[in-house]
């Protein structure tokens, strides 16, 4: 029996989502202790905000829980779902909200410094991962790695983006297959991806 | 021109994977792209090693710990929500399978809509809405039982590489409003969801293909819609 919280952190995310299926409160528990951060710390580099990112992940956990059944371990792992299910979150609320805060733009936003004082940053591993990632998005050209994060991190489309940079159409949607070429590159020979 | 044509003769192959894997196509070329995607090897290929290194995207953030504070106000909903639950499967008659996640994802219509459960319950067994579907097979109903509506398909459409059904819900002539449930079909065809939210002031609810994750708005016309201001018995 896995009647223990122990047991549970013991298993893998496709059968805590098992659990969660039949209703396992404490399985999401144990979801959101594995997933959580990484989720917050999405919804807040989106966002720029604590508050709202902490509004993003709720909801989109809440759906997590309220639409379990529906995830389906074919399609990607546990954490890309939830990942997804947050970007999705927080593109929406930027959609129902006309301003866009300056923190999804520039990391280094000073609304998200200040907002990221009081923060925790997490153990060592995770922050190594994340380092790999930045340390390959660095080394795209500035031109490619601006268009990705617009689009991923700001969730503005490929024609926004155009106007903003007062770019012509069709470049934008050229460096950001550019990019994201030269990305798969360099996570392949680090083996994020495979 | 057709819209075929229009397709064929814009579409610059391989041109659009990138930003689709990034979400930022327009709307109206998301759903010309996955169109495309349909007979397209090359896209296909290209859109799956684009979108593995999109997921990869997020751990570029600066990571920090989730917030002690939402960690604990999640929790307590999702408890919450699950001793409605509980209430309210022990007050159900028995004939439904054991399908614990069914009746989760209807608990959020206990927990949010304690008075459309009041003006329902009234009611014997559920208030079934026959949906119209489009494109995609099969069959598809609506059932509302005491304020609870889970949405119910057979036989529906195999999605393709990388989609999910979306469920939607539309109040008078608004815009439809994302229900915050996704959901593919397994072999058979066939899935039964529970719609979270107050369904007393939904007329319509509606299901599209979305890319997987779904999106905050429909991309694509309803597959399926099923009207709630008629009832079929
Ligand atoms: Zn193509």
């Amino acid at each position: 029996m896995f009647g223990n919280r122990r047991s549970l952190r013991e298993l893998a995310d496709d059968d805590l989502m098992a659990r969660v299926r039949e209703g396992d409160a404490r399985a999401f528990e144990v979801l959101f202790d594995r997933h959580g951060g990484p989720a917050f710390s999405l919804a807040f580099r989106m966002c720029g905000s604590r508050a709202r990112a902490e509004d993003v992940v709720q909801e989109a956990f809440l759906s997590l829980w309220r639409a379990g059944g529906r995830y389906d371990p074919s399609r990607g792992s546990v954490r890309s779902w939830v990942l997804s299910t947050v970007h999705n979150r927080a593109i929406d609320s930027f959609r129902r909200q006309s301003a866009r805060p300056a923190g999804s733009l520039e990391e280094s936003g000073a609304a998200e410094r200040l907002a990221a004082a009081e923060l925790t940053e997490v153990e060592v591993e995770r922050r190594s991962e994340a380092d790999q990632l930045r340390q390959a998005l660095a080394k795209l050209p500035d031109e490619q790695r601006k268009v990705i994060e617009l689009a991923y991190f700001g969730g503005f489309t490929h024609q926004q983006i155009a106007a903003m940079l007062e770019l012509p159409e069709g470049t934008v949607k050229g460096r950001m297959r550019l990019g994201l070429g030269k990305l798969r590159v360099t996570l392949t020979e680090v083996g994020v991806v495979p | 021109m057709s819209a075929g044509e229009q397709m064929s003769d814009r579409h610059d192959c391989g041109g659009d994977a990138a930003a689709y894997a990034l979400g930022a196509l327009e709307p109206g070329e998301a759903e010309v792209f996955r169109e495309h995607l349909r007979e397209c090897a090359v896209c296909r290929d290209e859109l799956q090693a684009f979108t593995a290194v999109a997921r990869e995207l997020p751990l570029a953030a600066r990571q920090y710990r989730a917030p002690a504070g939402l960690r604990r106000r999640l929790l307590a909903q999702v408890r919450e929500e699950r001793a409605a639950t509980a209430a309210g499967r022990a007050g159900r008659t028995a004939r439904r399978p054991a399908r614990g996640l069914l009746a989760a994802a209807g608990s959020l219509a206990v927990a949010a809509a304690a008075v459309v459960v009041l003006e329902l319950s009234s009611g014997l067994g559920p208030t079934v809405f026959p949906a119209q579907l489009r494109g995609v097979g099969g069959s598809a109903q609506v059932r509302v039982t005491h304020g609870r509506a889970e949405l119910v398909v057979r036989h529906l459409s195999a999605l393709g590489r990388n989609q999910v059904y979306e469920v939607w819900l539309q109040s008078g002539t608004a815009a439809p409003r994302p229900a915050s449930v996704l959901f593919g079909v397994g072999p058979s065809g066939d899935a039964q969801v529970g719609i979270p939210g107050e369904i007393g002031h939904v007329s319509a609810v509606l299901v599209t293909r979305e890319p997987l994750g779904g999106t905050s708005v429909p991309t694509a016309a309803p597959v399926i819609v099923a009207r709630l201001d008629k009832a079929d018995d």
